[in-house]
């Protein structure tokens, strides 16, 4: 019968020589992009840093510019390493969910991650100050994190709980049950939107369209393991969700335990969006949009989809957050926006291209 | 006899450290009232910048801005190079202000001011932090010289009149100012009662509730001018109010800034209040 294991001795189709190739150079391309993604990011900001001085403080010597020092290594640095993970994540899960629902349109936000982490973090942004008292100052560094954390995975789990029947788990089901979770979690968002004040209301618009203009180590210690962890556990996913691209009765047939496929790809989306929600707010489209790309680059077998598609949303978050310090600089352009103004019309494009093919 | 002097010495060179506070050159300031007030002070020519709730004067549209005061960038704030960074409790969000503390900008973010005690001390505070002192009494004595007038209407008035505060929001939705706002505060230093101030915060009106409220009186706050058309409410203009031209329709910072405006908005919203 069913193995125990996740991935038995399935024999996997090795690529062949012609996808082996593809897959180089697309993990070549991909890794090109990271390095620049890192180098523009690190170089670019408001605050005007000579290429000398930047060099310098790299290097650890003491620069001309305290002030350099630290928009380098407190502020930028961690900034483009929680960019980078909090994109791989994003790009990881929207693959694995696409994958897992046999839907070119599943991203986090389907099974309620966003939605539930919304909730809670504008709960907190609204009702902090009845709840917390005089702990409030705690709610922008621990409360809305975790709160954030606890509702998008607390939500994946109840659409999983729902779509749960005699051990088995629907994932139509799971769908249906993820739109309906969000259907009532943005009601309650929008109850709360109605009972805030005008800077709750304003902190909570900033909030849905992401930033990581806060970014800091603080917050890679908090994440950065979940982070890590989840995009670490979507790779052992790679080889059973090839089989869960012939059809669910396949998978099993294959020898792979679907039910624990399926738990751990929630895991893994539930965990990880939940951790990157909770640290940059809501960052829309890159979980869509990034898997496609990759897909039409470097096809569809998930053994290469995955590791190229956490390089390649980390490289993409990590260059939209760097237009989005400089374009209206010395202000900062929410993350958010940035991404769906470049996500939105490459997805057309590959969209028309598609259509054309 | 000596440990006395010992204490009246270190007492002065405590105060000679308190006073040598360098008078700040590079001011960046994020917030419409408070920048108003740097202007009216006298003090405009420090500032580096400010953010986008500050829309008055014109002069600073020349300046470069740093974003909405609840989302101040930490890196676009420095690179300005600024040596004080003039704010309030609004400012958000936390971490970055300490970050910027950190890098040695000196952060001055002032209480609310809602009532015009506060609103004096504000003006005391931000003269203190400027080394405009004298400016900052000058301003404070027009404010109290403009404010007589108002001051003896609102003595003489009998009964409190109701007054239905609206705040324009978009070409199609009418706030309503309950309690707690802003809008509240000005009613409430005018001797006046909020006709809504059984609700708390701004909350969209409804046509019918705009009827039942009675008021007499209507004042608009809108953010640009033209904004507000009676034409888009007709239900106003059927109130004894509107019938009687007891409404004062105005600029949404002039009114509810709690700026150096002050005197004038609270003069332009009692002229409607008087029978």
């Amino acid at each position: 019968m069913q193995s125990s294991r996740l991935s038995p001795r399935f024999p996997g189709q090795l690529l062949d020589p012609a996808g082996r190739l593809r897959f180089g150079a697309s993990l070549a391309l991909v890794v090109a992009l990271a390095v620049v993604a890192a180098l523009v990011s690190i170089s670019s900001g408001a605050y005007p840093i000579s290429v000398t001085d930047m060099l310098r403080v790299l290097a650890g010597q003491p620069g001309q510019d305290a002030a350099a020092r630290l928009v380098l290594m407190e502020v930028r640095l961690p900034r483009f390493l929680l960019g980078f993970l909090v994109g791989a994540v994003l790009a990881v899960s929207g693959a694995i969910l696409q994958g897992l629902f046999r839907n070119p349109l599943a991203d986090p936000t389907l099974i309620g991650v966003s939605s539930g982490a919304s909730l809670a973090a504008i709960s907190v942004i609204v009702l902090g100050e009845a709840l917390l008292g005089h702990w409030l100052h705690l709610a922008e560094t621990w409360a809305l994190p975790l709160a954030a954390f606890a509702g998008g995975s607390g939500t994946v789990f109840l659409a999983w709980k729902i779509a749960r029947r005699a051990g088995q788990v629907s994932v139509a089901t799971l769908l249906l049950a993820g739109i309906a979770i969000n259907a009532i979690a943005m009601a309650g968002t929008g109850l709360l939107t109605f009972h805030a004040n005008d800077e709750q209301l304003r902190s909570l618009t900033f909030w849905t369209m992401g930033s990581l203009g806060h970014a800091a180590w603080h917050d890679l210690v908090v994440a950065g393991p979940w982070l890590l962890l989840a995009l670490l556990m979507a790779q052992t996913l790679a080889t059973p969700l090839d089989a869960f691209l012939m059809g669910e009765s396949v998978v099993g047939h294959l020898g792979f335990d679907t039910e624990r496929v399926k738990r751990r790809a929630i895991l893994v989306a539930g965990l990880g969006v939940g951790a990157a929600v909770a640290v940059s707010g809501l960052i829309g489209f890159v979980g869509l949009v990034v898997p496609h790309l990759v897909r039409q680059m470097a096809g569809a077998s998930h053994r290469t989809l995955l590791p190229i598609c956490a390089l390649a949303g980390g490289s993409l978050l990590v260059a939209a957050d760097s237009l989005a310090r400089v374009v209206v600089a010395p202000a900062e352009l929410p993350i958010g926006l940035m991404t769906a103004l470049i996500g939105g019309p490459f997805f057309l494009v590959i969209l028309l291209r598609m259509n054309v093919s | 006899m000596t440990r006395v002097v010992w204490l009246a010495a270190l007492l002065l060179a405590w105060a000679g450290v308190v006073r040598a506070q360098p008078v700040p050159e590079r001011v960046v300031s994020a917030d419409g009232a408070v920048t108003e007030f740097v202007y009216a002070l006298g003090q405009g020519e420090r500032l580096v910048g400010v953010d986008t709730t500050s829309r008055y004067p014109e002069a600073v549209g020349r300046l470069p801005k740093v974003g909405y005061l609840r989302a101040l960038p930490f890196e676009g704030v420095l690179a300005l190079r600024p040596d004080l960074l003039l704010t309030t409790e609004e400012a958000a969000p936390e971490r970055n202000l300490m970050r910027l503390e950190n890098a040695g900008v000196r952060v001055v973010r002032l209480p609310v001011a809602w009532t015009l005690a506060q609103v004096r001390e504000r003006i005391r505070r931000i003269g203190q932090t400027l080394a405009a002192e004298p400016e900052a009494e000058r301003l404070i004595q027009n404010f109290d010289v403009r404010l007589q007038a108002v001051e003896a209407d609102i003595r003489h008035r009998g009964a409190s009149p109701r007054v239905l505060f609206l705040l324009v929001a978009g070409s199609h939705q009418l706030m309503v100012a309950g309690a707690n706002t802003a809008a509240d505060a000005l009613l409430d230093i005018l001797g006046a009662d909020n006709a809504a101030g059984a609700m708390e915060g701004y909350k969209p009106a409804s046509r019918e509730a705009l009827i039942a409220t009675r008021p007499d009186a209507i004042v608009v706050a809108e953010a640009s001018a033209g904004q507000f058309r009676v034409s888009d409410w007709p239900e106003l203009a059927l109130l004894d109010a509107w019938q009687r031209e007891r409404v004062y329709v105005g600029d949404s910072m002039f009114l509810l800034g709690f700026g150096p405006r002050l005197p004038e908005a609270l003069e332009a919203v009692n002229a409607v209040l008087a029978p």
